[in-house]
């Protein structure tokens, strides 16, 4: 009986491990990332995730988890646990991705100390080029228009 | 015991992505049947969230600052070049290349910026924030060229080579800070610490980005990963080979010629690149590169 409970409690480890290298939750590491009708850096997006948000997905497949909503790419995301308060608060030995999560770590807080101690540094041309960024839907065309890749195939 | 011993067995050969959910699984059985006291599951649970201790274990947003420090750091030595157009038409082709790079996101997004200097050089802050100067889009001939000069700094921020210069004890002294902290916000005395370690950190790198440079192997790896990137988006990865010959007949004076191997020996480690299938687009490609280039 013993032994039968134990095998039992090894199939159910081992059936819950293999379950989930393939059905894992997702957590966003970046401010914001697309979700795609398909597993392509230009295709439609369908939404958008926001850093922090959580999904349930399959994959990642050739760089893509597929969730309920559509495809996020895997460098937008970690499958690892994360775990931060409602407070915002991480405790001792924080990962680095829990610490993303929370604000915490190398900050705006320290950016704006370092920038006191450091009136050379130009921030005010770093937000300037931060600003800049091209759309999804210019960036199609110039593909299109320039026959590269993320301009061929069923990317409409 | 034996039970819980082929729990753990079983947590342990289901998978590293499992493992987490597996071992709690595993620790609040073992916990439930007195097999293990609480603070043994909590240190069981905590075992496979080890420490931070180098620049693997930097974090995005950690990445972003101390990018927007270098990027800040690069912008008071030389001037922004206040052109509209030229700009948007390298954002547009670096996009291109980033999005068919292995890191197409990034926490804050990839940025570039032409630099107002004849000095020929590329540079990449950590959190991609890219730079190219006038003197080396003077020696562009094509789209395909950019792309693989922008390509090659997509590389280096995506295989992290900027934060790998950051001494060990620099990242020890912030990591310990932070290691026993829980609220939200820092005391004064800690944001004085850890600004002293990031100020740092941010020195290590601009110190490889503008003087030393980074090692030969990593300005090669770079060189790989540009060709892959680049042909992946649809350009010619011969082209950053076509690019690095005109700079071979080139005298070497400073910048990229300081900071970075030789052209003959980049073109040496190159060898053999496939390019991309069909020639569809060089059309429409040679006339917007034109129309971007006419105000150099």
């Amino acid at each position: 009986m013993r032994k039968t409970k134990a095998a039992v409690l090894l199939l159910l480890a081992a059936a819950l491990g293999a379950s989930a290298a393939v059905a894992a939750t997702i957590t966003v590491l970046v401010r914001e990332t697309r979700i795609r009708r398909r597993p392509q850096f230009y295709a439609p997006a369908v939404a958008t995730a926001r850093l922090g948000e959580k999904f349930d997905a399959e994959g990642p497949e050739n760089g893509w988890y597929k969730t309920a909503r559509g495809y996020i790419h895997e460098s937008a995301v970690t499958a690892k646990r994360v775990r931060v308060d409602s407070a915002g608060s991480v405790g001792g030995g924080a990962s680095a991705e829990e610490l993303t999560l929370a604000g915490k770590g190398f900050n705006a807080q320290v950016e704006s100390a370092y920038a006191a101690g450091h009136p050379n540094a130009d921030y005010r041309a770093v937000d300037a080029m931060a600003r800049r960024t091209v759309s999804d839907a210019e960036l199609l065309r110039f593909a299109r228009e320039g026959g590269l890749a993320a301009g061929r195939g069923e990317d409409r | 015991m034996r039970r819980a011993a082929a729990v753990l067995l079983a947590a342990a050969l289901a998978g590293c992505a499992s493992m987490d959910a597996a071992m709690r699984t595993a620790t609040g059985y073992a916990q439930s049947q007195g097999l293990i006291s609480e603070s043994q599951a909590e240190s069981l649970n905590k075992s496979e969230t080890a420490l931070r201790r180098g620049s693997q274990d930097i974090s995005e947003s950690e990445e972003y600052y101390i990018g927007r420090a270098v990027a800040a750091q690069i912008l008071a030595r030389y001037r922004p070049l206040d052109d509209r157009d030229l700009n948007d038409y390298l954002q547009e082709v670096l996009q291109t290349v980033a999005g068919a790079s292995d890191r197409p996101a990034i926490y804050g997004g990839w940025h570039v910026q032409v630099l107002d200097t004849e000095e020929v050089n590329a540079m990449s802050a950590p959190g991609g924030f890219v730079f190219v100067t006038k003197g080396l889009l003077e020696r562009v001939r094509s789209e395909d060229e950019l792309a693989c000069v922008l390509a090659h700094e997509v590389a280096h921020v995506s295989k992290k080579h900027g934060l790998k210069t950051i001494k060990a004890a620099r990242l020890t002294q912030a990591f310990a800070i932070l290691g026993r902290e829980a609220a939200k916000s820092y005391a004064p005395e800690q944001v004085s610490r850890l600004t002293e370690a990031f100020g740092g950190a941010v020195d290590d790198v601009v110190d490889d980005l503008v003087v030393k440079g980074y090692s030969r192997s990593k300005e090669y790896e770079a060189d790989r990963f540009a060709a892959e990137y680049a042909r992946a988006a649809g350009y010619d990865p011969n082209a950053l080979k076509s690019f690095l010959k005109r700079l071979e007949s080139e005298p070497a004076r400073g910048g990229l010629f300081k900071t970075h191997p030789s052209p003959a020996a980049r073109l040496a480690e190159l060898g053999r690149l496939e390019p991309p299938p069909g020639d569809v687009g060089s059309a429409a490609r040679a006339r917007r590169f034109a129309a971007a280039m006419r105000s150099l």
